[in-house]
């Protein structure tokens, strides 16, 4: 649960009919934070959906009609000796150097992830040694995907904004390719890495910040990895693959997705989220500049922006069929892969940012994007 | 809600399925072009046009077109 923040400045104001009720949970505003530098690292190996015909059983009518229609074309994938942590670490090193940021002036890393390098120590931990932060520094990790970036923003701006941080660090990044089957049709093709840095610091005079988060937990089985966890450990029996019904090819210890049920989430909760969110912040659909979606796939991403009666140039999605359904990683490589330029040209931007997913699990935040050190994509050399 | 109309969105719905291609009785599940594409399509053509949400139980316990319909029919009156 989160409350209204508001600064002690005008806490004055806070009894007016302007201030939605504390009641209207889990709804939030922020005051004096700010986004000041994004970049994310994406692998350079690419797949593409037109070298994998056998993976269709050499049914060539079936893969157009699923590039046509759902936007499966290309993405990245990591080599087996890389990890979203190491994605994460090249995006935060350019990140800091680009900003400038000394790195005693971190006061909190958070690493969104559900792809870490150990189950135990947290990503967040072991990118703080290696990053070299300190020691006055706290480090957590968040187990989200797809609603990540977004629940990351805001738990970074709660951190902020309760007077805990000065500046926080959120890295978000996943190698989904390495949970999924490569027989498996209905994830295999869609699923690429990639890993993120984003800065956020206390900025006096910085604009409101909305966020909304919601849950349901009923959804928990319909994207999922069954076993690897206390749930169900890793044993002989869950490494054996299985065929179901439709031929996709998968063990438990493999990622796991009711493609319909998914679809179904989406278009029936993601529209109201972030009609709900623009009425809680009181701003017009249409004086939002860019509405930044998780890059599930295009399918999905139209489907929303036609819902929502969107201009189809404020709504990113190109970065799936480039890069996959990133997770975590997806909001950020659509922000800094499409909209970089833009954003570099303009004093402003409102950004309406909304992840949706696993968990099942999603989130929409109302930020304004200004004055940024750096907005890069990068790909990753090891 | 018509039936033919009803049979109209789920011919647009699903591609490469030539309209007049469906009646009532037509096993839709035995079509050569019904697969997990389609069930997403033909969902999506359901909520835009009806407001209805097919899940994976509806088109499971569905044999036939008319069937599916008055599924979708049932939900309408909730």
């Amino acid at each position: 649960m989160c409350n209204d923040f508001v600064t002690p400045e005008n806490w004055a104001f806070t009894s007016s009919t302007h201030w939605p009720s504390l009641k209207s949970m889990p709804k939030c505003r922020f005051l004096d934070v700010r986004i000041t530098g994004l970049v994310t690292c994406v692998p350079p190996h690419e797949k593409c959906i037109d070298d994998e015909l056998e993976l269709f059983g050499g049914n060539m009518q079936q893969l157009k009609r699923l590039k046509k229609t759902i936007g499966l074309h290309k993405r990245r994938v990591v080599d087996a000796d890389t990890t979203a942590a190491d994605l994460c670490e090249q995006a935060a090193r350019r990140l800091i150097e680009e900003t400038a940021v000394e790195l005693a002036q971190i006061d909190a890393v958070i690493c969104v992830t559900q792809t870490p390098d150990y189950s135990q120590p947290c990503n967040a931990a072991v990118l703080h040694g290696r990053l070299g932060l300190l020691k006055d520094c706290a480090a957590l990790d968040v187990n989200l995907g797809c609603s990540g970036y977004v629940y990351g923003l805001w738990l970074a701006h709660t951190m902020i904004a309760s007077g805990g941080c000065e500046r926080v660090l959120l890295l978000a990044g996943d190698t989904i390719s390495r949970l999924v089957h490569a027989k498996d049709r209905a994830v295999a093709p869609l699923f690429g890495d990639g890993g993120s840095a984003t800065l956020i610091e206390r900025s006096a005079g910085a604009p409101a910040a909305f966020f909304s988060l919601q849950t349901d937990g009923s959804g928990y089985d319909k994207l999922m990895v069954p076993a690897g966890g206390a749930r169900q450990p890793c044993s002989a029996a869950t490494s054996l693959v299985a065929e179901d019904a439709a031929g996709n090819i998968r063990s438990p210890e493999n990622l796991f997705m009711d493609g319909a049920e998914i679809f179904n989430f989406s278009i029936t909760e993601e529209p109201k989220s972030v009609t709900e969110l623009l009425k809680y912040a009181s701003v017009e659909a249409g004086a939002v500049d860019f509405y930044v979606f998780h890059q599930a796939n295009r399918y999905i991403l139209g489907n929303i922006a036609k819902r929502l009666k969107l201009d189809p140039a404020k709504v990113p999605m190109e970065t799936v069929e480039r890069f996959g359904n990133q997770s975590s990683a997806s909001i950020p490589s659509a922000i800094c892969g499409e909209l970089s330029a833009t954003l570099a040209g303009c004093d402003s931007a409102q950004m309406l940012l909304s992840g949706f997913g696993v968990g099942l699990s999603w989130a929409s935040a109302l930020v304004e994007f200004r004055d940024l050190s750096v907005c890069e994509l990068i790909d990753y050399t090891s | 809600m018509e039936l033919d109309t009803f049979i109209k969105h789920f011919e647009d719905a699903v591609e490469d399925l030539e309209s007049g291609t469906l009646t009532p009785e037509t096993s839709f599940k035995d079509l050569k072009s019904w697969d997990s594409l389609a069930v997403l399509t033909v969902t999506d053509a359901m909520d835009m046009e009806y407001a209805v949400t097919l899940r994976k139980a509806d088109f499971e316990s569905a044999a036939t077109v008319v069937q599916l319909f008055e599924i979708v029919q049932s939900k309408l009156t909730k």
